[in-house]
């Protein structure tokens, strides 16, 4: 112990003291609980126990308490725990602990001295007594309980313990055939006395013979939902699940080829070869040239020589297909009928438009390509923009700096509607219909406030410049459009 | 005592200086003691608040009870960087020879009140942080150390942000102290109007040197604080982050980026100041609860959600003290542990 913190350790020694005396009274008083309930046992067993029962449940209650106490004792309580907890009592802010912290420091401050100083003076005088208070824990509330049930169970005569062994449930098997005699009267009574019960029929005998119903000449019996059916073709027909089985497996065998299941996201009627390569692959699709059927075969011809006819080169490949057909070379048919789809597919690559990544059309990109390889050099459309140029605002060769406005712009401006029911307030506004999670959550975000949050918002990037300049203009008419609705 | 002496003079001069600075202002205590409390803890303020509130009064006020150089900067969005700093300039000696000589801008003075400082733009804002952070101004590759103490206080305007440039992050984490100046009180306003419409005969006094400040500065690091109160204060920088394991649900919800470690140190600082100015020689956690908000609102950055949901940062800073208080008694009683 330190000389010059001697007054503030002994108070916080006299309250780690407090401090273990309260919790031992607080495991005591546990423990106590406990114990009278665990000594409720012996006394139930007094009969067993004799006279011994009382004395054994006391010492149980007496030793729960004791071991309560010494838990109690035996926490341990950090120096400054007990510093805090004088800091707290006497509204110390936190000088007792800083000064006993601070002076057992090596690079303590100058100031260390005159905080021990103020906090000894501060101290002194102190009354350190009853700084901890008494807690009850709730066992202490039903402590009674155990005990008064102790002394009414002392009081009161030995409780019988039940006598005799468990029921026998095992059952021999000679026993099988005259159960009243063993269970005695007992079961003899309660249980009805009801003849030999019947023998289950086996499944063959339930079996229904649904032949006997073929026809409309069967007598129809009162509740037989088969007579609904009397009259129609299905009152001839018998459950035949060997078909469903097959059916089941012509389903699963069309799942394993994938290519036959409709893609559902794509429209197929847009693509004049993917139209007829599906039909061609409905029609050949897992059978030999001569199980094809000649006249569908002969129909898909027709209808691609006519495709052929409108603008395709694939007629004559069709053509040569019917020809072979009529020869009743049907592979060659089939032969013929891959080469058309082949220049139907190839014609329709050609005619694909659309701008790469590189930007510029394919047969533009394929022009710049031929002339490259005929020595002419790069191409108009070869590069999209001139050497410092770009689709970056400011950049490109139009004059408008944006560029010009897609196509989308250009379109109805009403293509979006909202839909919902209507709102009341003062602006005009909708309840949109919403889906999953969200449509049982209202938004807690009123429209205004969340508009002059986002308008806010907006006024900030634009501040810091986080929209570039030719773009904000047109941000700040989009909010003004938002504002005006 | 020596030491005690010390504290005496701090805590004469303390108050001596609010006093002088009381005879202008009306109401506005807290923010009084927090300016105080940035001036002696080493850090600079920013005062926010609307128009008319008496901000810029407030230290016009504080630099007239100080003997130390004032200047003032009113921010502008055409204010340039050399405006502040200062620039080379060739000048003539008797000689003839032309040299470049520097021109030391209004920056070079022991107290500078940057006025309405979200209307210059970005980079004139940064000119002041070189200043801010290591007391010196570069120009040309040469720095030019600034006189000490040297000492920022900055002023803001939350409403008209039309053509402002909202300071950035890393700016305003070198201010020790955002305070929010709020409007005064009925009595508060009858003595405003009493005192500012008849003839002023209120005269600051200089009460207080540059040397004084600076002294009082080292007194303040000298303040001790217990360990559990630093971990207080950790915890409570701690419990603005979201991604931290016992982090409250609104910091959590709302909070994008928590506070620096620079926000733990303007608490710790901050409270050191307040115990002096209490007449303590320790830091107690009643200290870092009053300096929590001033400390740490600015430091702390919403998420989208917060700013949808109008959350104010200062609830959040209350609901982290509550829960570092809960975790700096890591949820159990003294008398169970």
């Amino acid at each position: 112990m330190r000389a010059e913190t001697a007054g503030l350790e002994r108070l916080v020694s006299l309250i780690a003291r407090q401090v273990r005396r309260r919790r031992a009274e607080y495991y005591a008083l546990r423990g106590a609980f406990f114990g009278a309930l665990a000594g409720c046992v012996p006394l139930l067993l007094k009969e067993v126990l004799g006279t011994s029962a009382p004395f054994l449940a006391l010492g149980l209650t007496c030793l729960g308490a004791v071991a309560g106490v010494l838990v109690g004792l035996s926490l341990r309580l950090p120096t400054v725990e007990a510093a805090r907890l004088i800091d707290r009592a006497f509204g110390l802010q936190d000088r007792v602990a800083t000064a006993l912290e601070w002076s057992q420091r090596s690079d303590r401050s100058p100031l260390v001295d005159a905080l021990v100083a103020d906090a000894l003076a501060r101290v002194e005088g102190l009354d350190g007594r009853g700084v901890v208070p008494r807690r009850r824990p709730r066992e202490a509330k039903l402590l009674p309980v155990p005990l008064l049930l102790g002394l009414v169970l002392t009081l009161a005569p030995p409780l019988p313990l039940p006598s005799g062994t468990l029921p026998d449930f095992s059952r021999p098997a000679d026993e099988a055939e005259a159960p009243a005699e063993r269970a005695g009267t007992l079961l003899s009574d309660e249980r009805p006395k009801g003849g030999k019960r019947e023998p289950l029929q086996r499944a063959e005998l339930m079996e229904r013979d649904l032949m006997a119903r073929q026809g409309g000449a069967s007598q129809n019996l009162a509740g037989d939902l088969a007579a609904l059916f009397k009259d129609t073709s299905l009152g001839s027909y018998r459950p035949d699940f060997a078909s469903f089985l097959k059916k089941g497996d012509e389903r699963l065998r069309m799942l394993e080829q994938v290519d036959r299941l409709p893609d559902l996201q794509r429209d197929f009627t847009q693509s004049q070869y993917k139209m007829v390569f599906q039909k061609m692959k409905a029609l050949a699709g897992g059978l030999r040239p001569d199980q094809i059927s000649p006249e569908k075969l002969r129909e898909l011809l027709a209808e691609m020589e006519r495709m052929g006819r409108k603008g395709g080169n694939w007629g004559g490949e069709a053509w040569e297909g019917m020809e072979a057909l009529e020869m009743g070379q049907t592979d060659r048919a089939l032969e013929a009928m891959e080469r058309a789809l082949s220049k139907m597919r190839a014609m329709e690559e050609r005619n694909r438009s659309g701008r790469t990544l590189r930007g510029g059309r394919d047969d533009q990109r394929q022009g710049g390509r031929g002339r490259d390889r005929g020595g002419v050099g790069p191409g108009e459309f070869d590069q999209d923009f001139g050497e410092g140029e770009g689709s970056l605002p400011g950049t490109g060769r139009g004059a408008h700096p944006k560029g010009d406005p897609s196509r989308r712009l250009q379109a109805n401006p009403y293509d979006v509607g909202v839909e919902g029911e209507a709102r009341s307030g003062r602006r005009e506004g909708f309840d949109t219909n919403m889906l999953g999670r969200g449509a049982n959550v209202p938004s807690r975000l009123q429209y205004l406030g969340v508009y002059s949050q986002y308008r806010k918002m907006m006024e900030e990037a634009l501040a810091q410049e986080k929209v570039p300049r030719d773009y904000q203009a047109q941000v700040k008419e989009y909010f003004q459009a938002l504002e005006e609705r | 005592m020596e030491q005690q002496a010390r504290v005496q003079e701090f805590l004469r001069a303390f108050h001596a200086l609010k006093a002088e600075v009381q005879k202008v202002i009306v109401g506005h205590d807290e923010i009084i003691t927090h300016v105080l409390g940035g001036l002696f803890a080493g850090g600079h303020a920013l005062l926010e608040g609307v128009p008319g509130l008496g901000k810029t009064l407030l230290i016009k006020t504080l630099a007239e009870g100080l003997e130390l150089s004032f200047s003032r900067i009113q921010f502008t969005p055409d204010l340039m960087p050399a405006d502040i700093i200062g620039t080379n300039m060739i000048v003539e000696d008797v000689a003839g020879r032309k040299h470049f000589q520097f021109q030391k801008g209004p920056i070079f003075a022991h107290i500078l009140l940057a006025d309405e400082v979200n209307r210059a733009t970005p980079k004139t804002q940064s000119a002041l942080l070189e200043g801010m952070q290591e007391g010196a101004a570069t120009v040309s590759g040469t720095a030019h150390p600034l006189p000490a103490p040297f000492f920022v206080l900055a002023t803001q305007n939350p409403i008209e942000m039309e053509g402002t440039y909202p300071l950035p992050e890393a700016q305003l984490d070198r201010f020790l102290f955002k305070l929010r100046v709020k409007y005064p009180a009925l009595e508060e306003l009858n003595e405003i109007i009493d005192r500012t419409t008849r003839p002023r005969d209120a005269q600051v006094r200089r009460v207080m040197t540059g040397q004084a400040v600076l002294a009082y500065r080292e007194l303040v690091r000298e303040v001790p604080v217990a360990a559990h109160v630093r971990e207080l204060a950790s915890l409570i920088v701690m419990a603005t982050h979201p991604r931290w394991e016992h982090a409250p649900e609104p910091a959590r919800r709302f909070i994008r980026y928590g506070a620096s470690p620079r926000g733990a140190q303007a608490l710790i600082l901050g409270a050191k100041v307040r115990a002096l100015a209490d007449g303590r020689y320790n830091v107690s956690a009643e200290d870092l609860r009053a300096m929590a908000l001033p400390a740490l609102r600015h430091r702390i950055i919403l998420n989208f959600e917060g700013e949808a949901e109008g959350v104010d940062v200062d609830d959040l800073v209350g609901q982290a003290l509550e829960s570092a208080e809960g975790q700096s008694l890591r949820g159990r009683e003294v008398f169970f542990r």
